[in-house]
């Protein structure tokens, strides 16, 4: 198949548990050393194409946490997910300067009945053919990795390999948005422009 | 990236012993909030700040997707664009804004800071909020009674969330366009226009050869 629906899962508290150490942090939840990891950073080859579609993370949930709390914060870790291509982080302050991402607040993982999320990854972020890419997660407040509050991540990505790719790359050249709904688009314009001629 | 979602969340956490801090510190400690006064969410020094006012730069255009607050102690949100309050009351005087209880954050927090209760979202912002080029904009944090700091007996936490979309260079000038045209600003429209002007390079190429 040359799109394929994709899923990366982290569990901060599987193999080496992320640790309180690691707290305001940033860690790659794809080879930082906690959780589990993958053998390589996430990147795409000449030939593939990546857009990321979803992220999201344990969510926090602010309140009233009585006087032995001082943050206000009734359960959670302050957690958030920042998407880094290359070396650039994709989520900006208002002052054009990188944050610390989606907190899973917003984009809560797993998306439960009492926390829905507030924000949707639109438009997509797109990885370019060669380009390296990383999402790292980050938390302030609490002990991470435990039954009460646990550390985890995910990202939802479609990857385009191949021709797909490459007709990925005209859609953007375009200024159309690479999905595979375009995608196959393009094909049958290709397809039906071959048997016109 | 020329068209970025991006967001920002502000909470009343700040390090220890201080009302603010420059971005998100660990080892934070709630802050009170006075009732019915304003707090900018950006430069307001309470919680966590950024360096300077939210602005665009002439070649910069921000379509402000949603806000949310925390829904308890009567917090609302506003947003401000230069001096003017973008929620008004039918009689065009001021208010608080966009309610948590209407507007909550997260999705599913409870309507009182003990709570065991979710409430979920009555508002969506649509149609949406346009910062044009050179203009400042700002979120404003209001609530009706008093939160309670980390000095206080309880402790309170609030936060609030806005969600843009900030749209970059050639983008923001297509971006202006549409609004000339009178065409929703979004990611989908602004691809529309960018398809258009290419298919009428393409005709115009053409029909230059032809001749």
């Amino acid at each position: 198949m040359a799109m394929r629906s994709q899923v990366y899962e982290w569990d901060g508290s599987r193999d080496t548990p992320i640790a309180a150490a690691q707290i305001g942090q940033s860690v790659s939840i794809f080879i930082g050393g906690f959780g589990n990891n993958i053998t390589k950073p996430a990147e795409t080859t000449a030939t593939q194409f990546c857009v990321i579609e979803d992220v999201g993370c344990d969510p926090t949930m602010y309140g009233g946490s009585g006087a032995a709390v001082t943050t206000g914060i009734v359960n959670g870790l302050r957690s958030y997910v920042q998407v880094r291509i290359n070396t650039t982080d994709y989520f900006l302050d208002p002052d054009n300067i990188g944050n610390d991402g989606i907190p899973g607040s917003a984009s809560p993982y797993p998306r439960t009945v009492a926390v829905q999320p507030t924000f949707t990854l639109y438009p997509d972020v797109y990885v370019l053919p060669g380009q390296t890419w990383d999402v790292l997660y980050k938390f302030y407040e609490g002990t991470p990795a435990t039954a009460t509050d646990p550390s985890q991540a995910f990202v939802k990505y479609t990857l385009y390999d191949g021709p797909d790719a490459l007709i990925a790359n005209k859609l953007l050249e375009m200024g159309i948005s690479v999905n595979p709904g375009n995608v196959d688009w393009y094909k049958r314009t290709l397809i039906s422009g071959a048997h016109s001629a | 990236m020329a068209m970025r979602s991006q967001i920002y969340e502000w909470a009343n956490l700040a390090v220890s012993g201080s009302n603010s801090s420059i971005r998100r510190v660990t080892g934070s400690a709630a802050v009170a909030i006075s009732p019915d006064t304003d707090t900018d969410i950006f430069i307001g020094g309470i919680g966590n700040n950024i360096t300077k006012p939210a602005e665009t730069t002439a070649t910069q255009f921000v379509v402000i997707e949603d806000i949310a607050t925390s829904p308890w102690n009567g917090s609302a949100v506003q947003v401000r664009i230069n001096t003017t309050d973008y929620f008004q009351n039918p009689d065009v005087t001021d208010q608080n804004g966009i309610p948590g209880l209407a507007s909550p954050y997260p999705r599913g927090a409870p309507s009182t800071a003990t709570g065991t209760d979710n409430v979920l979202s009555s508002f969506s912002l649509y149609p949406d909020v346009y910062v044009l080029p050179g203009q400042t904009w700002s979120v404003i944090y209001r609530c009706r009674s008093t939160v309670s700091g980390s000095s206080a007996g309880t402790t309170t936490g609030v936060a609030a969330f806005v969600k843009y979309t900030l749209y970059d260079g050639p983008d923001a000038l297509i971006a202006n366009k549409l609004l000339e045209l009178g065409v929703t600003v979004n990611p989908n429209n602004v691809d529309w226009y960018k398809r258009t002007l290419i298919e009428q390079q393409h005709s115009a190429a053409v029909s230059g050869g032809t001749q």
